[in-house]
């Protein structure tokens, strides 16, 4: 097999929560204390995204899916582990040394009314990386290189002049998408970015991706909640739960057989159009709070299945006979 | 009689320029325990139908004509004074933001009080222990405790249990739910979905049901309507609409759902986007859109017509029915 194009290894990530010294500082017992408290976002994430594929990262809100987005695009620093760029470490490198790999990678966010500068023209917004990336071109080629892109996702000319503002949703995210292919990435990481958009406009952007997929050969990492996306679009997907990856596979395995518990849970309550009613696993319990983990097997609380080795040992990841990677001690002793 | 049944409505806004149309001519009946979703995109009328109901939109949006009978009664000619008698007493609504619904200030306990006092002459021993009786209703874990919490210290779920809980303090004939779960994970969106249900049923309480989701409307609904830039466009039995829709827009926001494509392949998509209030098209509002528009679907908006048990409003369904006739017809 080839080497992957990006790989994550032992990513780890904490938020803290303490604040300034002073304010870590409390009267306990007769004592001063000092109290430091975090959000555990990510603790030990290993992936790695191949060349043409689509890696789709799911899970529910505050599993760390979004911090990894962040984390590999270098938006924020990890606390701890490595992030590999075809075979190059790039988590630990300067601005400026960066920069090189900041054109071949590219993300796409959640909100486009968010996303774009409201005070920039399309065709301003649509330069800006291009101008910043390719200095040395003179205004005809950028032009025509906009002209190009915009051409490619299919936005009329004429929006050039105007603004964010005066375009839908749909419009937007597809300029926001504009934005991300105008300096020609090889790798783009979307977080969400069919999640605010009414149905049949995410069908729209969905396909715009996969063409735009097709046609340059793009490696994504997709982050998404929604588990009816993936299935249609993914090549591989990681599961996520409170920052620790629990099942990883083909798109089709994971769907046709999802190992783990919280997989099948997570799949379950997806509505489906052939249910008369809802039947989805019932979970005990709600996710817990990321700033004290459970010990062991950070899903053990609301498993049915979970034993005393569950709330002591945390889970590694390994691999069953259907290729797919899993981490529960249910599944590796064939309880499951 | 129905429970509910709505006539005409027309809804505008009054805007600098003009008035704008957000309803037009919306005919829907609910019957005593009955289960009826709405569905449309943002920008279809949904919300403003379900808040029109109990006469909740505010200025400048105003009833500019038609009737919304409960119980035989019209609530649209209603004083604010009659009408404080059936919101949340008779029909209670549950809005989609949780931390939106719940005041900040004051503890579940007081919030759930206070509603029962507003409708009925109870001491605050009664109306806790029927606030009690509610929590324990929507299986919240230990509800004693949560009387004396403030929102902030629930969850997402938690809260939206709270106001289901509250929304059936007073045995309310319909219950109004304008996007309960949207802000919640899947896994929360599926338990409040079976919880809602499970009430409704066991209480035969009438389900008015706002979503986007088609999933979670054929789990849940005996009966949808489909809207459409201020129209009903479709209205029939749930199940008969997912598995034959019969308007080209409800075929397309059917199958351009993710579960309809076969993986990797393209997914079906219907171009454009729904209009904005200010440029509505003449005639079908979803004309520009379609692919069997034609020129008499640009002029003038089609009427209604019955296709099995489903009323729809498309001059394409309708050709396509008068020519069965004719051939059954011409086949006789």
């Amino acid at each position: 097999m080839t080497s992957p194009l990006m790989s994550i290894r032992g990513l780890e990530k904490k938020f803290d929560l303490s604040g300034s010294l002073l304010e870590q500082l409390q009267f306990e017992g007769g004592r001063l204390r000092r109290k430091q408290e975090a959000v555990h976002a990510l603790n030990g994430v290993d992936l790695e995204v191949h060349k043409g594929e689509a890696l789709c990262v799911v899970g529910e809100s505050g599993c760390g899916k979004s911090t990894v987005a962040r984390t590999v695009m270098g938006l924020l620093s990890p606390t701890a582990g490595e992030i590999h760029y075809d075979g190059e470490r790039i988590d630990h490198l300067s601005g400026k040394q960066v920069l090189p790999y900041r054109r071949k990678m590219q993300m796409i966010f959640q909100n486009p009314y968010a996303s774009l500068n409201p005070r920039m023209t399309i065709q301003q917004t649509l330069e800006e990386p291009i101008r910043f990336h390719h200095p040395d071109w003179k205004t005809d080629r950028v032009k025509a290189k906009v002209q190009d892109v915009m051409q490619s996702v299919g936005i009329d000319a004429d929006w050039g002049s105007r603004f964010g503002h005066e375009f839908s949703g749909g419009q937007r995210q597809r300029i926001a998408i504009a934005r991300a292919l105008a300096v020609d990435p090889e790798f783009i990481v979307a977080d969400e970015p069919i999640s605010a958009l009414d149905v049949s406009i995410q069908a729209q952007v969905l396909n715009l991706m996969m063409e735009a997929q097709e046609q340059r050969g793009l490696t994504y990492l997709f982050i998404t909640h929604d588990l009816a996306v993936v299935e249609h679009f993914g090549t591989r997907v990681a599961v996520m739960y409170l920052g620790r990856v629990c099942e990883l596979a083909d798109t089709r395995t994971l769907f046709s057989n999802p190992r783990h518990p919280y997989t099948q849970a997570l799949l379950s309550a997806i509505p489906k159009l052939e249910d008369d009613r809802p039947n989805h696993i019932r979970l005990q319990g709600e996710v817990p709070t990321p700033v004290n983990l459970p010990s062991g097997c950070v899903f053990h609380g609301r498993c049915p299945y979970a034993n005393e080795r569950c709330r002591t040992e945390v889970p590694a990841l390994i691999t069953t006979d259907g290729g797919t990677q899993v981490a529960c001690h249910a599944v590796e002793e064939n309880r499951l | 009689m129905a429970l509910l049944e709505v006539k005409n409505l027309d809804v505008r806004f009054a805007v600098r320029g003009g008035d704008l149309t957000a309803l037009r001519g919306i005919s829907f009946e609910l019957d005593k325990g009955e289960r009826l979703g709405l569905v449309g995109e943002s920008g279809a009328g949904k919300s403003v139908a379900a808040f029109s109901i109990l006469n909740l939109i505010a200025r400048p949006g105003y009833i500019a004509g038609g009737q919304i009978l409960f119980e035989g009664k019209d609530l649209a000619a209603m004083s604010e004074r009659e009408l404080r008698k059936i919101r949340g007493n008779r029909i209670a609504m549950i809005f989609q933001d949780p931390m939106m619904t719940l005041n900040p200030v004051l503890t579940i306990g007081t919030q759930m009080v206070e509603a029962i006092q507003a409708h009925r002459k109870t001491n605050n021993k009664e109306a806790r222990s029927i606030a009690l009786s509610k929590l324990q209703k929507v299986q919240i874990p230990s509800p004693e405790k949560r009387l004396d919490q403030y929102p902030h210290e629930l969850s997402g779920g938690m809260r939206q249990r709270v106001i289901i809980a509250i929304a059936l303090l007073l045995d309310p004939e319909i219950i109004i739910a304008d996007e309960p779960t949207t802000a919640l994970d899947v896994t929360i969106q599926a338990e409040i979905m079976a919880l809602l249900l499970e009430l409704c049923e066991q209480d035969n309480v009438a389900l008015m049901l706002i979503t986007h989701d088609l999933g979670v409307v054929s789990q849940v609904t005996q009966r949808m309507l489909v809207m459409y830039s201020g129209r009903i466009i479709e209205q029939g039995p749930t199940r008969e609409i997912i598995n034959d829709a019969q308007h080209p827009y409800t075929q397309g926001l059917i199958n351009a759902l993710p579960q309809m494509g076969e993986p990797g392949q393209k997914l079906f998509q219907i171009p454009g986007s729904m209009p904005s209030l200010k440029n509505v098209p003449s005639g079908c509002p979803f004309h520009p859109r379609c692919s069997f528009a034609t020129d008499q679907c640009r002029q003038v908006m089609p009427e209604y017509v019955r296709s099995g048990n489903v009323d729809v409003a498309c001059y394409e369904v309708s050709n396509l029915i008068e020519q069965e006739k004719r051939m059954q017809e011409a086949g006789s």
